[in-house]
């Protein structure tokens, strides 16, 4: 290897040649340009600009351009220009000395990459990477940041030029153990062949990468012919200039490098200008509200000055300035004030800065574009009538080009196509669209707004969606929906750099934050895109099966967040999810799962995960079998619910009969009547969970095994009528002479009632079309009049067949006219304890009429009917309320009475004072004589004396412990039994006189019901359910009704399923944690302690300071006890 | 006569050394200090196999060098330097360091816990002695803050968040003011204690650990934070836990036999879950628990003593159960993320083909319960 001195010597050194190598944002060496362009005093100036860019070098360099500007050809090139661009410097410079210049690359019309690089062998270690051991810094940072911008400041603009050069080509000589990009070969030999064209004295600001190569080396020949694209010069913003914005050419902090080049590259003065960045970021902080003074930016500003010492930096650089910011302010919280001072430093560092264009300036940009776009697509331009198109993306590629624009339209905000329905698609997606297009005055409006973030529509689009993106990012999301959402219009509008991204967020945000319903609609959509169904993607991008794994990692990881769910959605949801999860072979954690579910889970839950785990195979179909049928006896509840559970995901294997369902047959036929009768509305609300056609399809598989129950008997209807009156007549008089029942009498009836079945009796066939709520018109009256009691709160069904076009309804019963005529009738058919079950089921559906018509002193008070009344009150007049009121009344005294009996054992004696080592105040006097024995010693005078080196203390009492419970309480979505049993157990602590209790609702908003807490009653009745979930600002609530956060408890009762970004929770948890409050998240609050939560979200504030649990009211309160004690 | 100790302190052990760079740079030092802030980096962050003055330092702390400067420079200023970190990050050996090589001793450390009391950080008294001669400055038990105020050297207090609230805020004053009044020799001249010029603070604190009381804000504001990572090369954690490991097993006179790819592995699964990315750029689901370097190397030690007293066919065998242990500590969920953990990279590791990891798989059933 020839000695690098001397080469970069030789680079330096040419007669007729000024390399100036650069990057494309340099303070340092812009700062020091001038200097060098006088001492030499070139002839000509060549700059790295396209040939095509030449007519614009006027307008670049025309003093009243206010930068940041950027000169863009179509999407293929882009050049953002700031005042410390050493490329501009040079034009100006030549501007004002009337020097030539020249644009020297290659036309943008010849760089259509032409051959993979030639690979040559890696030989040794890189050199970048010795000269960055050599280099301080941070291990990540840049290069060229550590050798030229951190320490060339005070150095001479000849020092510096050659530590540019040699810079380099350090990088070059890397670049070449790997192959160079042919494409920039062919620039280079351009290149040469400017230079070698033109006569006299030249200067070339070139990319440092590019200067080794320049002085010798073949010139370019064959000049490609193709037509030149439109240039645009635009302005352009400090924000897009960021290098984190996603654009390309940008660099870090814009506004520090304009700091760095006003300071002229001289130390003393950059070193003043960390003194005004870090005063600027205190100053941003405190207007956050987070302490942050004088004091702090002095030691900012003496740790940058200290390490740059430490580091032999002329001057402190950017990385000097970072990271004596975040070690001063940032207390090591990446969620807390971290989040603040990384707020401040974009803030202050990146800058608002817009540029401007000079007067005259050609106009240019995106709407010409837009414009030819338009045409050649033959789409309606501006001015053209509207029109209707039905598109097929996925086979024309015409079509795909019109989806395309007009998607990318839709997305920068201008309102062109207008979706219609491209016809019936059912169970599938369409693959047509269809459009009504047409130009409008707004979309000229919305097209110049997006013209600032590109010069073509694809440009200003990927622009707009990315900037949307960084504004999620920086309000701490994107949340789970937004990056669904971002992915989506990514994909179909053809980007697929941001949709790659988009993955990403989707990765990040939806496997770690998303609900069920995210999970599932994920991986909805990844399949779509890997199927390449998305017109604007036809191949998926890099990693997207790597996301879809993570995705079903997520799947299997929520199930543990549905065990206390009561939806039958969840429950199909749940058969969804495992089954990707299943294919993808995540089968221990899955196995375990389901398992803890079918243990821990709700009734439903647990139903739904022992189904499961026969369709996947992980248990045998037998053991199935058996468990269903042994649901039979379970309390009324429980069977429904695991029915309901069971069926919704093994509808389909229960059909086909055999060993699943032969137990539950069994059973089922082995009751008595008047078991089969009170057990009938449970099991009746179990089967409702199949659609009409599958009780249907399931009755003809009952109806195979009771193959004789057939209408069409063998004897013909006449002759069995006969034979029966016959039999009841013989039995009759059997009866009247004394005699026990002859055995033999099962042997006349005929074979259609066999089985152990008294005569007169309800037969197995009959018992199904009961328990199924289907055929009702076949049965007896006394049989029909079950049936009808129980439709009327179960209805036909849903789903399949619940409309049927031969009005199926008919030969039902009329319904009844008066919901007390049914109660009336539900207590005589199956007694009383059926009754309020059904009443509760009743009310749970909305039955108004039936909680209205039920007596308040009759009812048993439960939870669930609290709760299920308390749902149907949410959206009543006050009229309505009134009527019910004295029902909730009730059952809220009833129960606020067994739960404070329950509670208060775990609450008493908080006032009263316990010994403590703590200084108080309140000597134990005692106790300190007790503990401090051993010192005793004689006293002068004989007495003995008591040392009191260890003196113990009575901790507050009544008067003087305060402390505040904060319940916070999510009320999104529906009146959930949290929320009931949160109010019940408001309402004890409310007893309680060492806590002051404050009850807090919220949703999107956040309603403070503490006035009310006394009074549980005007407490539920108050709670108004819906809206989204924010758990942050009722977090930022809490913080605000905190008087002493030592002392303040916030409980947050939620399903954590954050509607907003999670990174705002994490810091409004963070922010409370770090006043010292204490906190605890209620996945649940019931007696069953079975969540039904987002594990993902949960996770993350167990991690920001917030654990979560499943508690019950109880456990609550010894939790409260034990924290006040 | 030289006593053999568990663990040296770092004057010490490396006492030669520091009395070497004590000599060799002649540089300006901050007032106190013994050696200069230069000096102090070679010192624990090494030379980088060039040689400082004529000889080469090794580094004793695994990390990136820029966290070690701006650790001196907070020292040298008015700021306390706190280490902020996940457990077994060698947050307390580096502040060892920093205050072995700055004033000569690392001795003058409070031990954070619940029962730490003021007197721990301000002052106690003799109390026979007090009772005998009344309030004086012999009968005063000068805590190691104070001695390291009056003596100009690094004070150290570990675990600073387990300290009660009210404990933690009687640094405030003493960062602040610098100074500690005693009220009961007042009217002498020791009623104030005064911080002479080499008096700094390095305070160290985990970040995920349950059971810690949050810092005040105005405590924090007296601190620089440093967040100590953890190690963040593979082959740097494995030499590590290797070696000491090895030492552990060693101590006990028992030989070292563990395979070097078997600690390799059991490295990368400690990263990976530590991190919650596999070095393929896998998702991992993170457990709650701390999976620290400390940790490996237990878990490492243990494989190693029972390979040495009761040899099986596998050591492998051992790992899963292993990280079972160290896994379910406080969330019984954890042990389902390590099941999610078998199920995701291992798994494909496996399928993969790699030897190592083909056997944890075959070995996946010592994980269910």
């Amino acid at each position: 290897m020839t000695d690098p001195r001397e080469l970069v010597g030789r680079l330096a050194g040419d007669d007729r040649v000024q390399l100036i190598g650069v990057r494309h944002h340099s303070p340092v060496l812009a700062a020091a340009v001038p200097a060098m362009l006088d001492a030499f005093a070139p002839e000509t100036l060549l700059v790295e600009l396209p040939a095509e860019m030449q007519p614009w070098v006027r307008w670049l360099a025309d003093p009243e351009t206010v930068t940041p500007v950027a000169l863009a050809a179509g999407s293929r090139a882009f050049y953002p220009f700031a005042d410390f661009s050493p490329e501009l410097v040079a034009l100006r410079w030549a501007r004002r000395r009337g020097v030539p210049v020249v644009c020297c690359d290659l036309p943008l019309a010849d760089r259509a990459p032409r051959e993979s690089p030639v690979t040559g062998p890696e030989i040794g270690p890189s050199l970048g990477a010795a000269v960055h051991r050599s280099l301080t810094g941070r291990a990540g940072d840049d290069l060229w940041d550590r050798w030229i911008e951190a320490g060339a400041p005070g150095s001479s603009p000849e020092a510096v030029r050659r530590a540019a050069l040699a810079a380099g080509w350090a990088l070059r000589h890397d670049a070449e153990r790997h192959g160079v990009d042919p494409v920039d070969l062919r620039r280079e030999a351009c290149m040469r062949g400017h230079l070698r064209g033109t006569s006299g004295r030249v200067s070339v600001v070139v990319g440092a990468f590019h200067a080794p190569v320049l002085l010798d080396g073949p010139v370019l020949e064959d000049a490609a012919d193709r037509p030149a694209p439109v240039i645009s010069l635009v302005p352009y913003t400090f924000d897009l200039l960021d290098a984190r914005s996603g654009y390309p050419a940008g660099i870090r902090d814009p506004r520090w490098q304009q700091a760095v080049l006003d300071s002229g590259g001289d130390p003393e003065r950059i070193r003043l200008a960390t003194h005004t960045f870090a005063v600027e970021v205190t100053r941003q902080l405190r207007a956050q509200g987070r302490p942050a003074g004088p004091g702090e930016a002095a030691e900012v500003v003496r740790l940058a000055g200290d390490l740059a010492a430490l580091r032999s930096l002329p001057a402190p650089g950017r990385g000097e300035l970072v990271e004596a910011l975040q070690t001063v302010l940032a207390q090591g919280a990446p969620t807390g004030i971290g989040r603040g001072v990384a707020h401040a430093m974009d803030a202050v560092l990146i800058g608002r800065r817009r540029g401007r264009l000079p007067a005259g300036a050609p106009r240019t940009g995106l709407l010409p574009a837009v414009e030819d776009e338009l045409g050649r697509l033959r789409l309606p331009g501006p001015g053209q009538a509207a029109q209707r198109i039905r598109l097929d993306p996925l086979r024309s590629p015409t079509d795909r080009e019109r989806e395309l624009v007009i998607r990318r339209l839709g997305a920068c905000g201008a309102a062109y196509g207008d979706p219609g329905t491209s016809g019936p698609a059912l169970g599938g997606e369409a693959l047509t669209t269809v459009w009504r297009v047409e130009w409008t005055p707004s979309t000229d409006a919305a097209l110049a707004v997006a013209g600032l973030h590109g010069v073509s529509l694809v440009q200003a689009t990927e622009g707009l969606l990315a900037m949307r993106r960084r504004r999620e990012i920086e309000q701490g999301g994107p949340t789970a929906e937004q990056a669904l959402t971002g992915l989506e219009v990514a994909a179909a509008c053809g980007l697929p750099g941001l949709a790659a991204l988009r993955i990403r967020d989707v990765r990040q945000a939806v496997c770690h934050g998303g609900g069920i319903a995210q999970i599932v609609a994920g991986l909805n959509l990844l399949d779509r895109v890997e199927r390449g169904h998305v017109a604007g993607l036809t191949t998926p991008p890099d990693g997207i099966t790597d996301v879809r794994d993570d995705l079903h990692a997520a799947a299997v990881a929520a199930i543990g967040g549905l065990t206390g769910s009561a939806r039958v959605e969840d429950a199909r949801a749940l058969h969804d999810l495992v089954q990707a999860a299943d294919e993808a072979g995540r089968l221990m954690r899955l196995d375990h799962a389901v398992r803890g579910l079918a243990r821990d889970g709700t009734p439903l839950m647990s139903g739904a995960a022992v189904a499961v785990g026969v369709l996947l195979g992980h248990s045998a179909p037998e053991e199935f079998g058996r468990r269903l049928a042994s649901w039979a006896d379970l309390p009324a509840a429980e069977a429904t619910d695991r029915l309901r559970g069971a069926l919704s995901v093994a509808g389909a294997l229960l059909q086909s009969g055999g060993p699943v369902l032969e137990p539950l047959l069994d059973v089922v036929d082995g009751l008595s009547d008047d078991d089969f009768v009170r057990r009938l509305p449970a099991l009746r609300g179990g089967f409702d969970a199949l659609s009409p056609a599958d009780r249907d399809r399931l009755l003809h598989t009952v109806g195979e095994r009771h193959g004789a129950v057939r209408e069409q008997l063998a004897a013909g209807p006449a002759t069995v009528a006969a034979w029966l009156t016959a039999d009841r007549a013989g039995l009759a008089a059997v009866r009247a002479l004394g005699l026990t029942e002859p055995v033999a009498a099962a042997g006349a009836v005929p074979p259609a009632a066999a089985g152990p079945v008294e005569p007169g009796a309800i037969s197995p066939g009959q018992r199904w079309r009961l328990l199924l709520g289907r055929e009702t018109d076949r049965l007896p009256a006394d049989q029909r009049r079950l049936a009808t009691a129980l439709d009327e709160i179960y209805g036909a069904g849903r789903g399949e067949g619940a409309y049927p076009i031969d009005g199926g309804g008919a030969g039902r019963e009329p319904a009844y006219p008066q919901a007390r005529e049914w109660l009336e009738d539900l207590e005589s058919l199956f007694g009383t304890e059926v009754r309020d079950e059904v009443l509760a089921r009743a009310a749970e559906r909305g039955r108004l009429d039936a909680v209205l018509a039920a007596d308040p002193q009759q009812v048993r008070p439960s939870v669930d009917l609290l709760h299920a009344v308390l749902s149907l009150a949410g959206g009543l007049p006050e009229s309505r309320l009134a009527r019910l009121r004295p029902l909730v009344a009730r059952l809220t005294a009833e129960l606020t009475a067994q739960l404070a009996r329950r509670i208060r054992p775990a609450l008493v004696g908080l006032s009263t004072p316990r010994p403590t080592r703590r200084p108080t105040g309140r000597l134990d006097l005692g106790a300190t004589v007790r503990r401090n024995l051993h010192t005793v010693r004689p006293g002068p005078d004989g007495r003995a004396q008591v040392l009191p080196q260890q003196p113990v203390f009575r901790s507050p009492g009544r008067r003087s412990v305060d402390w505040q419970v904060v319940l916070l309480v999510d009320v999104s979505g529906s009146m959930e039994q949290s929320t009931v049993w949160a109010a019940l157990t408001a309402s004890v602590l409310a007893g309680v006189p060492a806590l002051r209790t404050r009850f807090v609702t919220f949703s999107t908003e956040v309603i403070d019901l503490t006035d009310r807490v006394d009074d549980p009653l005007s407490l539920l009745l108050e709670i108004r359910v819906g809206g989204g979930t924010h758990i942050a600002a009722g977090l930022r609530y809490a913080r605000q009704i905190t008087v002493v956060p030592q002392r303040t408890m916030v409980i947050v009762i939620s399903d954590f399923e954050e509607g907003y970004a999670i990174g705002d929770l994490l810091a409004a948890v963070r922010a409370l944690a770090d006043d010292g409050t204490t906190l605890l998240g209620c996945a649940s609050l019931d007696d069953k302690g079975r969540p039904r939560y987002s594990t993902g979200v949960a996770a993350q504030l167990a991690g920001a300071g917030m654990p979560v649990a499943a508690l019950s009211p109880t456990e609550l309160a010894r939790w409260i006890g034990e924290q006040v004690r | 006569m030289t006593v053999v100790r568990q663990i040296d302190p770092p004057e010490h052990r490396y006492a030669e050394e520091l009395e070497f760079l004590v000599a060799a740079d002649a540089g300006r030092r901050p007032p106190g200090w013994r050696l200069t802030p230069r000096a102090v980096v070679t010192f624990v962050a090494g030379s980088g196999g060039v040689p400082f003055g004529g000889r080469v330092i090794a580094p004793k702390f695994v990390g990136e060098r820029a966290l070690i400067e701006r650790c001196v420079v907070t020292l040298a200023g008015e700021r306390g330097l706190l280490l902020v970190g996940e457990p077994g990050t060698a947050k307390s050996m580096l502040s060892e360091l920093f205050a072995a090589a700055i004033c000569g001793t690392s001795a003058l450390a409070v031990q954070g816990t619940a029962g730490t009391s003021e007197d721990q950080l301000r002052y106690g008294w003799n109390y026979a002695l007090l009772l005998a001669t009344g309030p004086t400055p012999e009968a005063l038990v000068p805590s190691p803050v104070l001695t390291a105020m009056t003596t100009g050297a690094v004070a150290r207090v570990e675990e600073i968040t387990r300290c009660l609230p009210e404990v933690q805020d009687a640094l405030v004053s003493i960062m602040s003011e610098r100074r500690i009044s005693v009220p009961e020799l007042t009217g002498t001249d020791d009623a104030v204690a005064h911080a002479v010029p080499g008096f700094c603070l390095i305070a160290t604190a985990n970040l995920r650990d349950r059971g810690v009381s949050e810092m005040s804000a105005a405590l924090k504001r007296r601190f620089n934070f440093e967040v100590v990572p953890p190690i963040a090369d593979l082959d740097a954690e494995v030499a590590l836990v290797t070696r000491q490991a090895r030492a552990a097993v060693e101590r006990g006179g028992a030989a070292f036999s563990v395979d070097d790819a078997v600690l390799e592995t059991l490295v990368t699964a400690f990263r990976d879950l530590r991190t919650g990315f596999s070095a393929e750029g896998w998702e991992v689901e993170r457990p709650s628990s701390v999976m620290s370097t400390a940790e490996a190397v237990a878990v490492a030690a243990s494989i190693g003593l029972s390979e040495a007293y009761l040899p099986g066919p596998d050591p492998l065998s051992l790992l899963p159960g292993h990280l079972l242990g160290v896994v379910r500590k406080d969330d019984p969920g954890d042990a389902a993320r390590l099941l999610a953990y078998w199920d995701g990279a291992l798994r494909r590791r496996a399928e993969g083909g790699a030897r190592m990891w083909r056997q944890l798989w075959e070995h996946r059933d010592v994980l269910r319960d």
